[in-house]
């Protein structure tokens, strides 16, 4: 119980042993994707202090909102332990089909209103199975095309690839592309059909890589999420899932979250302010960070149908 | 996010609502079963899209007593199935475990649900008709097959739903004034539009 309270912001130094698990995943994962962390507003910021300085008073007639995002002030809101909470959840979604029915979780955070946004992927030690559909742009017929079709890519190829995308029969969710075909890519001109979908592959975005078939694995199981408006929500589990994966799950989403959170730089602090868990049905219940009460049901009791 | 307080009153009236109501009921279980009324195992409500054909109650049965009972037997799992067969049945299935209770046993019907998961060696079931009968007289027939004993709210929950009550009462009396203080503005805003309009029309004449 007490490792579970290290998922809040108050017991953030605290990591113990139980949560290491989904932890090494975690991190097996991270450097791969820090690397294409979108950082925006890194390069305006310091050209708004620069003209700050220069017509001091001009700036000051202008009325400007706030600079942080309001925060409310949580001591009214009745919290809940995570298995009280799924209790209701699953009193709100009886009747669903568990697979369609989802946990969610809304992580708020302390944040300001301009400045970088969190925005990555994870991989859940329990998988939430959101199947997406992967095609991959590559030499038709090498090492790589096969390793990424073995990996689960959908369509692979370079020159059938692109009739289908110009004949608009686009089936698939992500798309990825090797840097021996970029050339390929960028003479046929997807950019106007792939563009607008933001399926257009981009060495910024990170889906532009070698191994393609690593991140193919890595897309097919993950889930990628973003902060908007200073909240990050994300679906972490089918409502079959049993406390104990939730808690899996959870731990690692937060835990990934203060990794990025600690990966901005300096100048911008962002902190967990609150974590609500909600599911596609139901209401949102603002959790403690405790396991469960004595008065919430066995844990075996929440799961399944 | 919507105001605090707004948050905060919208969910204790839904969780209020989840515990205490129509089918807020605990089954037998295993611990409490007797041999009159044997311990619940699984729920199943088949039942059509639309309303017409007697499908309504059934419909309100799951909208309002199946979160209840989930929440105070959230041991015992419940599925439901809406077909597309409007002369379909609209049936509840009632899994209990080794024997009937004796008031299922003295009115059995010989429906049997297709949808329905299949009861194991242990389960016996129950099918009940729920065509043309509103949710309350389903929760009642319910009751009464499966002895479930209702859960009263305690005098904290008791005072919670005084709460929520006068806040619907003030709510009706604040939606009027409201409306009256927006109707007078616009009133006096077409009057004014009206007396412009006349002065208008009189410099052009």
């Amino acid at each position: 119980m007490a490792s579970f309270n290290s998922l809040m912001p108050s017991g953030v130094r605290s990591m113990l042993s139980i949560c290491r698990s989904p932890l090494r995943q975690g991190s097996i994962a991270a450097p791969l994707f820090s690397s294409y962390q979108q950082v925006r507003g890194k390069v305006s910021a310091p050209q708004k202090g620069g003209k700050k300085g220069s017509k001091d008073k001009a700036v000051d007639k202008k009325k400007k909102g706030p600079r942080d995002y309001a925060q409310v002030d949580l001591s009214q809101m009745e919290q809940f332990a995570l298995c009280d909470a799924m209790r209701y959840i699953r009193a709100f979604e009886v009747g669903r089909e568990p697979t369609n029915a989802k946990y969610e979780v809304h992580i708020r955070l302390k944040s300001k209103r301009d400045g970088p946004v969190i925005r990555n992927m994870i991989r859940f030690p329990h998988s939430v199975q959101t199947e997406s559909r992967i095609c991959v742009i590559c030499p038709p017929g090498s090492r790589i095309a096969k390793e990424a079709l073995a990996a689960g890519a959908v369509l692979v190829g370079e020159q059938e690839v692109f009739d289908i995308v110009k004949n608009g029969r686009i089936e698939f969710d992500r798309c990825l592309c090797h840097p021996d075909s970029v050339d390929a890519m960028n003479k046929a001109g997807l950019g106007r059909i792939l563009g607008p979908r933001g399926l257009m592959p981009n060495a910024k975005m990170g889906t532009i890589v070698e191994d393609v078939a690593a991140r193919v694995e890595d897309l097919r199981g993950g889930t990628v999420y973003r902060e908007r408006d200073a909240v990050i929500r994300l679906a972490i589990g089918q409502l079959a899932f049993t406390p104990e994966q939730l808690r899996d799950n959870l731990r690692a989403t937060i835990d990934q979250v203060k990794k990025d959170a600690s990966a901005i730089t300096d100048k911008f602090t962002k902190e967990i302010y609150e974590v609500v868990l909600s599911s596609t049905h139901g209401p949102g219940f603002s959790l403690t960070g405790d396991f469960k009460t004595d008065k919430s049901p066995e844990s075996a009791v929440l799961c399944g149908a | 996010m919507p105001n605090l307080w707004k948050r905060i009153h919208k969910l204790k009236a839904k969780l209020l609502d989840v515990r205490l109501g129509t089918g807020a009921a605990t089954f037998p279980s295993a611990a409490t079963a007797t041999k009159e009324f044997p311990a619940i195992t699984r729920l199943h409500l088949t039942y059509a899209q639309k309303i017409y054909g007697g499908h309504q109650g059934a419909r309100h049965f799951w909208r309002n007593c199946l979160p209840r009972l989930k929440y105070h037997n959230p041991a015992v799992p419940m599925s439901v199935k809406q077909t597309t067969d409007q002369e379909g049945p609209a049936s509840l299935t009632i899994y209990f475990s080794e024997n009937l209770s004796k008031a299922a046993s003295s009115n059995v019907t010989d429906m049997t649900d297709q949808h329905a998961p299949a009861p194991s060696a242990t389960e016996k079931t129950a099918v009940l008709d729920l065509k043309n009968l509103p949710y309350t007289d389903i929760w009642h027939n319910v009751k009464v097959l499966t002895g479930a004993q209702e859960v009263s709210p305690t005098t904290e929950e008791q005072a919670e739903l005084k709460k929520v009550e006068q806040m619907r009462l003030k709510a009706v009396e604040d939606r009027k004034r409201v409306a009256g203080l927006r109707q007078a503005k616009k009133d006096q805003e077409k009057m004014l539009e009206q007396a412009r309009g006349e002065v208008a029309k009189l410099r052009q004449s």
